[in-house]
């Protein structure tokens, strides 16, 4: 009845407008049924924000939801006596608690806590058992329900929730999927499942499926300045490399370092600029600061980031070894449209600079 | 549209399972067979509301099935330890819609992977210390402890579904619905809404405001508020005036009246009130799917008023899902037998392969009375109003009582036997065919009706000697002169006579013999009719 449909990945790098090209290939659909679906709330309500800044309203035929709430509302709960035995057992997500170490995956114990709660790390293993034991039910709902799935921040799905995407890929819903490998700072889930193609590793998961779902590169930035560009490509020296296209010169722009003692002069200097730290407990100067998770997605003109130990050493000697979490060292940096500066103990000398070559502009880190 | 309604635990409705057809369906069935609170039930489910109120807002112990909660107080009471469940209620509704297919799974009492939409109360899991309360001390009570219960509406994806979600649009035409207020009631008030559409809405939103604003504006009503803006200090501080209230969502609704040929709709008769209403609401505009509900709709209306309402429902449902209870052969006939649901306790009973030619007949004869056969235990057939007479005599000389009482009914057909009995054995229906042998053997007789003979149901009556061809010479074969003179009060002196008299005038002479003290020997073959 179904044909099957074409798919596209697009990676991209920070900045070239992901969020922006799913909302417009979303409005671009004029017959058929839209849904939208992104990991985080906070991206979810960004979506919802810029379809409604273009066009009014969210338009009938097209839904935005959660990656859980489609995998639970739309895959689980439909046809969950399949595995619960009893309809309408499962009540919703239960995204903190932990099942039983020892109970088998032949219980439904093994995906459900006592108030029928889906446990977070079952519910897209659930999903993929599920429609096994249906002969494909699941996936032939969503067909009928949707003619177009697009998912943004592609990246954050781990685990079993590639085995999901491998059943949309093969289904006849056009499937859009939108992500940056390198910004992979959330995951859906934890469990050893497909370890291998988390952060970095999920580019190699799409190229071996190049036959059935294109995959698109985006290697550039209408965010941000050639020099913090090149910046965060240093990170992850085996992707290719970004061009920043548009982005005006301010007189200060670039990568700099900041003295801890000199935070106040160069905010009053150089403000606004927005604060970021790795969590909570970072040391801010007094700085109301924004976790560098919750930034992802957003765009400042100026970052100011407090930096730990790790980052300061690769900032020191380039060492990659040594980023425990590049990837949040790469969002921290691509925040920023003009300038994002690092708060360090003390200047680095300049010697340690050349880190940070490359190609013509070649960036620096500057003295404030 | 609905394809099938599944209901537990629903007032009269233990375990009731419907199926229904695209169009028109007519629900008929005797008294208390459950016509209305099935189509209550299936508004409810589409509506989330029973009698205009949501069923989230509380759950009447009423609408629990009183059998259902018997058996658990008597569980209860019997073996206090085992702890039953007191009766959950539900009600499933199966929608063929392409806008449905967000509603889908097998979450339904049928296991079945369909879109649609339940709606179901049962003891809640909040109130399991209240509940544990109640089960230590329940005295005497005897209704179901609807206190404890909650109420979800979901679809049988297994999520929660909202009027918004719901892809179908009800309508319910109830003509005894009563009305809460002068002006739009409630009723027609969701009726007209349905019927305009938004932009129309926005327009009398719109003019209705204006109206209010200019009202306000007018010198004489600027003064009224002056004046008692100047009555300063008595109460309060701030000002008061007068100003006609559009508050609510849509204040046209309540400010302004239906008005029929300039009367306000509330103060014209029932039956205008009801078809206007009829009409309206199957004159709506045709987006989405649409399912009417009407109740009755013969009440308060004349015949040739009723005739005009039904063509105008066939007109214009072409396409909607009409559900229609009835208790008129007329509307019967005329929306067409093939539509036919005859609600019994345990469900419906639908007549299939109706021949298309008897619906057409019954459609243009619509006076034959189609839903006495159907709503009977059994029928005798006969040809005219002289025959039905006569063989409600013999049955009440040989049985003590009426065919009525037992509910069986006798029909005059004329010489449409063969369509009422396309009718009869699609439903089952015991029929005795009592015709006249109009010169002809039994035999021949009965090569007329073999098809039908065939049927366990069916059997023929009628005179054994083609001599005597109808029904007044076989009585006068076999009664006496004089017992017939008696009963008849003439005089004749002979056989032949008696017969001329009779055939002169049937009816007469079935009445006399209807009323008469003594009664008369019935022809063996009518007697045959009392025998089975």
């Amino acid at each position: 009845m179904f044909l099957k449909a074409d798919n596209t990945v697009i990676l991209a790098a920070a900045g070239s407008r992901k969020t922006e090209s799913i909302v417009e290939a979303a409005l671009a659909v004029t017959s058929g049924r839209v849904l939208i679906t992104t990991f985080t709330s906070e991206n979810q309500r960004q979506i919802v924000n810029r379809i409604e800044q273009k066009v009014g309203a969210l338009p009938p035929h097209i839904s935005v939801c959660g990656w859980f709430s489609l995998l639970i509302q739309q895959c689980s709960k439909p046809y969950q006596r399949a595995l619960t035995t009893e309809p309408l057992v499962i009540s919703g997500l239960n995204f903190k608690g932990k099942r039983n170490r020892h109970t088998p995956k032949s219980s439904i114990h093994y995906f459900l806590d006592a108030n029928g709660a889906m446990y977070r790390d079952g519910v897209s293993d659930f999903v993929v058992q599920l429609n096994k034991a249906t002969r494909g039910a699941v996936v032939r709902r969503l067909e009928r329900v949707y003619t177009h799935i697009f998912i943004d921040e592609v990246q954050d799905l781990v685990g079993y929730d590639l085995d999901v995407l491998d059943l949309l890929i093969s289904s006849s819903i056009r499937l859009v999927m939108v992500g940056d490998p390198r910004q992979h700072t959330f995951s859906t889930n934890i469990g050893p499942r497909n370890k291998k193609y988390q952060g970095i590793g999920l580019a190699d998961w799409f190229q071996n499926r190049s036959a059935i779902c294109t995959i698109e590169q985006r290697n550039y930035s209408y965010r941000s300045n050639q020099a913090i560009c090149d910046f965060a490509d240093a990170i992850y020296p085996d992707f290719q490399r970004t061009a920043s296209i548009d982005v005006p010169l301010t007189g200060h722009d670039g990568v700099f370092q900041v003295e801890a003692g000199s935070v106040s002069a160069y905010v009053a200097k150089h403000g606004p600029v927005t604060a970021l730290r790795y969590d909570k407990d970072a040391w801010t100067a007094d700085l109301r600061a924004m976790n560098i998770g919750v930034a992802k997605g957003s765009t400042f003109d100026r970052v100011l980031i407090f930096p730990t130990v790790p980052m300061l050493k690769y900032i020191e000697d380039g060492e990659h070894a040594a980023l425990k979490s590049p990837e949040k060292l790469y969002v921290a940096v691509t925040r920023a449209r003009f300038s994002a500066a690092f708060v360090v103990p003390k200047f680095l000398p300049p010697a340690q600079l050349s880190l940070f070559s490359g190609s013509g502009n070649s960036p620096r880190l500057i003295r404030s | 549209m609905i394809r099938k309604v599944c209901i537990r635990n629903y007032r009269r409705f233990r375990k009731f399972d419907i199926e229904l057809q695209p169009g028109i369906n007519v629900l008929v069935g005797c008294n208390g067979s459950g016509k209305s609170t099935l189509i209550e039930a299936i508004d409810l489910a589409l509506t989330g509301r029973v009698h205009g109120r949501f069923l989230a807002q509380g759950v009447s112990p009423y609408l629990i099935n009183l059998e259902a909660t018997r058996d658990y107080f008597q569980q209860l009471r019997e073996s206090g330890a085992s702890n039953p469940q007191p009766p959950k209620m539900i009600i499933d509704v199966f929608l063929d819609d392409e806008d449905a297919e967000i509603l889908r799974g097998t979450n339904n009492l049928d296991n079945e992977d369909a879109c649609g939409v339940r709606i179901q109360a049962q003891l809640s899991g909040e109130f399991h210390t209240e509940y544990q309360n109640f089960l230590k001390s329940p005295g005497s009570t005897v209704l179901a402890p609807t206190e404890y219960y909650n109420v979800e509406w979901l679809g049988f994806s297994g999520n929660p579904v909202n009027a918004r979600s719901v892809p179908t649009s009800t309508t319910v035409i109830d003509p005894t619905m009563i009305r809460l207020q002068a002006g739009v009631d409630y009723h027609l008030q969701q009726i007209l809404t349905r019927c305009l559409d938004p932009k129309e809405r926005v327009e009398l939103s719109r003019q209705y405001r204006g109206v209010r604003e200019e009202f306000s504006e007018r010198e004489s009503v600027k003064a009224i508020n002056k004046r008692l803006s100047d009555e300063d200090g008595t109460l309060t501080d701030r000002k008061l005036s007068l100003a006609i209230d559009i508050s609510q969502r849509y204040a046209w609704e309540s400010g302004l009246a239906a008005h029929l040929d300039d009367l306000p709709l509330h103060l014209a008769g029932q039956g205008d009130q009801n078809a206007l209403k009829t009409l309206l609401a199957i004159g709506q505009r045709a987006d989405g799917a649409e399912i009417v509900l009407i109740e009755e709709p013969e009440n308060h209306l004349s015949f040739s008023y009723l005739r005009k309402l039904i063509k105008s429902i066939e007109d214009r449902c072409a396409s909607k899902q009409l559900i229609v209870a009835t208790h008129s052969t007329f509307v019967l006939n005329k929306l067409g037998l093939q539509s036919l649901l005859l609600l019994s306790e345990n469900g419906a009973t639908r007549i299939v392969d109706l021949p298309p030619d008897t619906v057409d007949y019954f459609k243009k004869l619509s006076g034959f009375d189609t839903l006495r056969l159907v709503l009977s235990k059994g029928a005798i057939l006969v040809e005219g109003p002289s025959d039905e007479l006569v063989v409600q005599r013999g049955y009440l000389d040989a049985k003590g009582r009426l065919p009525i009482d037992d509910g069986i009914d006798v029909i005059s057909v004329g010489l449409s036997h063969k369509r009422f009995l396309e009718l009869a054995i699609r439903l089952k229906r015991r029929v005795w065919v009592v015709t006249d042998n109009d010169g002809k053997t039994v035999q021949e007789k009965e090569v007329q009706f073999a098809e039908y003979l065939l049927h366990d149901c069916v059997s023929l009556h009628t005179g054994k000697d083609p001599k005597f061809n109808t029904l007044e010479p076989q009585i006068v074969e076999v009664n006496s002169v004089a017992t017939l003179n008696e009963v008849l009060g003439t005089s004749c002196g002979s056989k032949e006579e008696l017969c001329k008299v009779m055939h002169d005038d049937k009816t007469a002479a079935a009445l006399a013999i209807f009323t008469s003290e003594k009664s008369i020997k019935m022809p063996e073959y009518i007697q045959d009719v009392f025998k089975g």
